[in-house]
């Protein structure tokens, strides 16, 4: 008898020491906290919910405590665990394409065709990246490091993921999480800066309505898209390759369908898996340290810069465009890649100003721009650094 | 001024093609006789414990190959001289990693140990044909009077000729037997950019002319293929307009976008009765008739599928 409950005290002692509650560190009830917090932003103010709330509560699945020593395969950085398999499409950077092919299936061009020039506002908008990057070097961060910290300043998640599993893994977490906090945060850090860089004659400036654009110019424009962005940076073929398809997809006319299943289910799945995974790559061990704080005021810094970039650029491009022709300075933020909400920030300052003239869809075209401007340029850095 | 954006892009694709490499490049093999030791006294031992000359061979490609039936000779009129077997997992390489055979006359003691010695006084010839042991893979002259434990090879693995497509083949350093003949230690690239960029100003000035000049290009062809857009349709307006805009009366061009949705917008209320006040009364009387469509199997087949 006597046996039997030794036998039993050392059963439930064994089972305590693979419960959470014996396991637990104060990195964990922290990571537990932001993951919490991100659900609470997510649900009681709608930032970026289809993201911070897979992220969120990807946080809380990645920072419940074990005993590793158990070897009971259930951990994400454990080899052909059930986790492990999913963050494999973060880690070899299967899932940002696959972002980026629905993203180009749900994306309207015209804007950016009806006027071209608009482009260029998207490409002045990665100064953002650059700035992080020579601001992170001298923090003391190695070139890889930097260049997935600057990318940041792209505000495009999948971009971020992509260029930071090939050059510098072990940031990952940080360099997604800073990510898309920021891009939910593009309410607040961009219309001080549009604000600040501009006058009350500027903000007012109408833009000329966009010409409506042909279905021709639309199929055209993946094909001829691709074969001039990738030719020159053939190292971000992956993301452009599938924006640009995915694009063809939708203005084929004749794979609606398949354009269907790309803007939806497709990214469904795959924006559920990367959040999540994001979020559980997170664990309070890799992720709580001091150069997470870092990454997370140089995102900041990236955004900001990138915010100024394309505003001033808007004001630089107005010296040498006629009265009539000149561009709203109020829709160089929107060079940042967020898309749709730094569009959004230019069209909700735009209307404080003056509620008749809506920005939206001009703001689109630098909108989409920095997209593919932001592709390129990790694309850039990957063929420089990897 | 309309053949201004013609002409910038003509200039453009001429500007582009300058830069690209028309020239034929002489290709390196995909598999590569990457090293060869001929006279092994002290070297590497197999797994017999037993010393002889080796040949390793480089898969030079970005996949998973399998050398399998594969023929290694030393004899250029015999191909055939030994078949490396088929199916064995071993002989199935990941990319750009390595596979070594001893030159030791014993194939019965194995795959890796193939049907010929070298001969460290004179020139050694060997060759790898591809399964049909009539199509040349790679070859390679290992000169004569061999010093012990010297091995021959390219100083960077699967780099059998240079860009200028010279032949690399040299006496190594080190004897590498399965491993890089290069030794990579960091990350080239990396290393540059740390001593040469230390305030990534290189890194930013060059990548953001890049990224410019590719947004730049995507400007000139859009500006081009828009007034081109816009010329077709003018004339194709030309051609089928029928009434003509009165004089006084303005062109749809002139009217924004805001008011152009309002009128659709009001024409689409109009044309499919999505207003909010409905007025019709609906009756609905019973008559008497037996065949009903709602039970027709015509009505019962699935819809079509969409493209």
């Amino acid at each position: 008898m006597g046996n039997f409950f030794d036998f039993l005290i050392e059963n439930l002692n064994t089972f305590i020491s693979y419960t959470g509650f014996a396991n637990v560190e104060s990195g964990h009830i922290i990571m537990i906290l932001f993951g919490i917090l991100f659900i609470f932003l997510a649900i009681r103010y709608e930032f970026e919910p289809l993201l911070l709330v897979p992220i969120g509560f990807g946080i809380l699945i990645g920072n419940i405590p074990f005993d590793l020593s158990a070897n009971m395969e259930i951990g994400i950085y454990e080899e052909g665990s059930v986790l492990n398999i999913l963050y494999q499409g973060v880690q070899k950077g299967w899932y940002p394409p696959l972002i980026f092919l629905g993203i180009g299936a749900m994306t309207d061009f015209s804007s950016l065709i009806s006027n071209p020039k608009l482009v260029l506002v998207g490409a002045a908008c990665q100064f953002g990246i650059f700035g992080a990057y020579i601001i992170a070097l001298q923090l003391g961060f190695e070139p890889t490091e930097a260049a997935s910290i600057g990318i940041i300043g792209g505000a495009d998640g999948p971009t971020a993921i992509f260029l930071t599993s090939k050059l510098a893994p072990h940031l990952l977490g940080a360099v997604a999480i800073s990510a898309y906090s920021y891009m939910a945060l593009i309410p607040i850090l961009q219309p001080p800066c549009m604000r600040l860089l501009t006058t009350k004659k500027e903000r007012l400036i109408r833009m000329k309505s966009a010409r409506v654009v042909s279905q021709n110019e639309k199929i055209i424009f993946p094909v001829i898209g691709l074969l001039l962005t990738a030719f020159l940076v053939p190292s971000g073929l992956p993301l452009l390759g599938m924006l640009f398809f995915g694009n063809l997809l939708k203005e084929s006319g004749v794979t609606r369908r398949l354009a269907e299943t790309a803007r939806g289910p497709m990214i469904d799945i795959v924006t559920i898996l990367l959040g999540l995974m994001v979020g559980v790559s997170t664990q309070a061990t890799t992720f709580l340290t001091p150069a997470s704080v870092k990454i997370f005021v140089l995102g900041a810094l990236a955004f900001i810069i990138a915010t100024c970039a394309g505003v001033l650029f808007v004001k630089f491009l107005n010296l040498f465009l006629k009265e009539g022709n000149k561009i709203n300075p109020l829709i160089g933020n929107a060079g940042v890649s967020a898309v749709p909400g730094s569009a959004r920030m230019s069209q909700v300052v735009g209307l404080e100003y003056d509620s008749t003239n809506h920005l939206l869809m001009h703001a689109m075209g630098p909108n989409v721009a920095g997209v593919i401007a932001s592709a390129v340029a990790a694309g850039l850095m990957l063929g420089f650094l990897y | 001024m309309n053949k201004s954006p013609a002409s910038s892009v003509l200039f453009l694709l001429l500007f582009l093609l300058s830069f690209t490499a028309c020239s034929e490049r002489v290709e390196n093999p995909r598999w590569v006789i990457n090293e060869v030791l001929v006279n092994n006294a002290e070297n590497f031992v197999d797994d017999y414990g037993q010393r002889s000359g080796w040949i390793e061979i480089f898969n030079n490609t970005a996949k998973t190959q399998d050398i399998g039936g594969y023929f290694l000779t030393n004899d250029k009129s015999n191909p055939r001289k030994y078949s490396i077997p088929r199916g064995d997992v071993l002989t199935r390489i990941a990319p750009h990693q390595h596979i070594l055979f001893w030159a030791n006359n014993k194939p019965y003691q194995g795959t890796f140990h193939i049907s010929f010695e070298l001969n460290p006084d004179e020139d050694n010839y060997i060759a790898l044909f591809d399964e049909s042991g009539t199509k040349l893979i790679d070859e390679v002259i290992i000169p004569g009077k061999q010093l012990a434990d010297v091995s021959w090879g390219y100083a960077m693995d699967g780099v059998k000729y240079d860009k200028a497509g010279t032949l690399q083949l040299t006496r190594l350093k080190k004897v590498t037997p399965s491993t890089n003949n290069y030794t990579l230690d960091k990350n080239e690239k990396v290393e540059r950019f740390k001593q040469q960029d230390k305030f990534g100003a290189s890194m930013t000035i060059t990548s953001m002319l890049v990224v410019f000049c590719a947004l730049l290009v995507l400007y000139i062809v859009f500006r081009f293929v828009g007034k081109s857009s816009a010329r077709l349709n003018e004339k194709r307006r030309g051609k089928s307009t029928t009434v003509e805009t009165t004089a006084g009366k303005p062109s749809t061009q002139d009217i924004s976008g805001e008011v152009l949705s309002a009128i659709f917008m009001a024409l689409h209320e109009e044309q499919n009765d999505v207003h909010d006040f409905e007025h019709t009364i609906l009756t609905i009387n019973k008559i008497s008739k037996n065949y009903s469509p709602w039970s027709s199997k015509i009505y019962g087949l699935r819809e079509l599928p969409r493209r």
